[in-house]
């Protein structure tokens, strides 16, 4: 408990920092919104462009001129966003007591490893949990001139339930890389790595048929906001598969974390 | 300048450079060889964009897309490439001198017999080679690129020139502005947060651009300074967007040299 309490208020300043960012970033999306609220001509050529050429701006199958064809384009920043500041705080959270030199410190005291472990992973987690939420409640002041209707706010939900998976897949996948990594550093920049090469697979996968199966390898793709717009849920076999997946992580960072040799 | 220091800074990111440089070659190469397929489809586009009034295009930023020609898919990718390369600049721009406080090895450093500025000098003179190093690799495997699979289509080398020459004066803003950063702040903990933050807030806020019209807060991200897609509809820099980048590089340079000629580094206790 201790543990997850320090944990929180160390990583408060960071999620006050994402969350600025965030902020800002809606701020500027949406007074960018007025421009095409309701405008029909920018309907019609829309309408008309070919699909892969909207794929690569990632425009597809929205209506821009609804909010909620506007919000759709916005969830792959939102994504985005969510996906590095998880996978940051998920791989900082252990990896930061190697680099500090207080993992001394933090392994004499009387918990064991998987403790220690579960406390930084729940603070994590409590995180990510409040970026989402945070995003959820400046979506919503910011688009109240709007007066939004209620399949709006529906289809909000669901893409803040959607950006709250991807955030978890990239924390699972961040605290397995913190856990396992002998080297501080590498985890770090492992991260990043994950990170450039799933977002450049998310835009691959989607230029050219062919490429398809490359979704699988991306959990950008997993919730892909045309698919959650079109369908009103999210697809339980991706849901599976980003379980899975977290699953993996988790434990496979619990066995490492509790064997592995520390850096002193 | 030091030599021992350069060649110190230069071999640990060795390593580094070549993992860099490996995934921009690849990501050049792999996207390119799907030119031939984007160059079907983007022909039918541009002739149902012709039907457009001229505003309307303007609107999208799709007047300066091509995609069916090589350039113009071309600078598709290059957006990606400047991803990459704008994340490691900033990387190496944040860890330049700051990995010396949180590795507790300033203390080492500064005893020794070389001024600040000989430190701070040979350093951004290591990362900036490191970085000119990946810049090549990204001219190669593009030329490599296009001759491999351009097919029958024709290209104006001198506007990929340009492109390229751009990239150099685009890192140099990321690694000053990164290291301007971890000199304002009072402790750099971790170096990739600050890296992807930059390199990554920069792409959104130049992904928004395109994509709606205009704001003019687009001026401010080095995206918008070298935007492929213009330079290869103008065929020549932005000069004033190109000036303000380099300004922002130097003016940022110039404060990161006076805050760590005055910095107060602290001992390891």
């Amino acid at each position: 408990m201790n543990i997850f309490v320090r944990e929180l208020k160390a990583n408060l300043k960071s999620l006050i920092i994402w969350s600025v960012i965030m902020a800002l970033l809606i701020l500027i999306a949406v007074s960018k919104y007025s421009a095409f609220a309701g405008d029909p001509e920018m309907l019609k050529i829309l309408d008309s462009m070919p699909p892969a050429m909207m794929e690569a701006m990632s425009m597809n199958a929205f209506n821009l001129t609804t909010l909620s064809g506007f919000y759709g384009l916005m969830f792959i920043y939102f994504g985005l966003m969510g996906a590095i500041a998880a996978a940051m705080w998920g791989s900082e959270v252990i990896s930061k007591e190697e680099r500090d030199k207080t993992v001394e410190f933090s392994l004499v005291l009387p918990v064991s490893r998987s403790r220690v472990v579960t406390a930084k992973a729940l603070a994590a987690l409590v995180n990510c949990i409040l970026f989402v939420l945070i995003t959820w409640s400046i979506s919503m002041v910011a688009v109240k001139s709007y007066n939004p209707d209620q399949a709006f706010y529906d289809f909000l939900a669901l893409e803040m339930q959607a950006m709250l998976a991807v955030e978890l897949v990239f924390l699972a996948v961040g605290l397995l890389l913190g856990c396992a990594m002998k080297r501080y550093k590498l985890a770090g920049s492992t991260a990043v790595a994950i990170i450039l090469a799933t977002y450049m697979l998310s835009i691959m996968s989607g230029m050219y048929e062919k490429l398809d199966f490359l979704k699988y390898f991306t959990p950008f793709k997993y919730y892909d906001a045309s698919a959650l717009f079109r369908s009103g849920k999210m697809d339980a076999g991706y849901l599976a598969l980003s379980a899975g997946i977290i699953v993996v992580c988790v434990v496979a960072g619990y066995v490492v974390y509790n064997k592995r040799d520390l850096y002193i | 300048m030091s030599a021992t220091i350069f060649k110190h800074e230069f071999r640990t990111k060795l390593r580094s450079v070549l993992i860099w440089s490996a995934s921009v070659a690849f990501l050049i190469i792999f996207f390119f060889s799907l030119f031939s397929v984007f160059a079907e489809q983007a022909a039918l586009v541009n002739q149902m964009m012709a039907n457009f009034p001229p505003q309307m295009r303007a609107a999208f930023g799709l007047d300066k897309m091509d995609l069916a020609t090589v350039l113009g898919y071309y600078s598709f990718i290059f957006l990606f490439v400047q991803l990459c390369l704008a994340i490691q600049a900033a990387n190496y721009g944040v860890g330049l001198v700051s990995v010396e406080e949180s590795e507790l090895t300033a203390d080492f450093l500064m005893s020794k017999p070389v001024s600040r500025t000989q430190v701070f000098v040979s350093k951004l003179l290591a990362a900036l080679a490191a970085l000119t190093l990946t810049n090549l690799v990204v001219w190669a495997s593009s030329f490599i690129a296009i001759e491999l699979f351009r097919g029958d289509f024709e290209y104006q080398p001198g506007t990929l020139l340009l492109l390229l020459l751009g990239i150099v004066l685009f890192q140099l803003c990321f690694l000053c502005v990164g290291l301007l950063i971890s000199l304002l702040v009072r402790r750099v903990r971790s170096v990739t947060p600050y890296g992807l933050g930059l390199g990554f807030g920069a792409y959104v806020l130049n992904g928004f651009s395109g994509v709606f019209g205009d704001v003019k807060l687009e001026y401010l991200t080095p995206f918008k300074h070298f935007d492929a897609a213009a330079m290869v509809s103008e065929r020549a820099f932005d000069a004033p967007l190109v000036l303000l980048n380099v300004a922002v590089a130097l003016l940022a340079l110039a404060l990161s040299y006076w805050r760590y000629i005055r910095r107060d580094i602290p001992a390891v206790s």
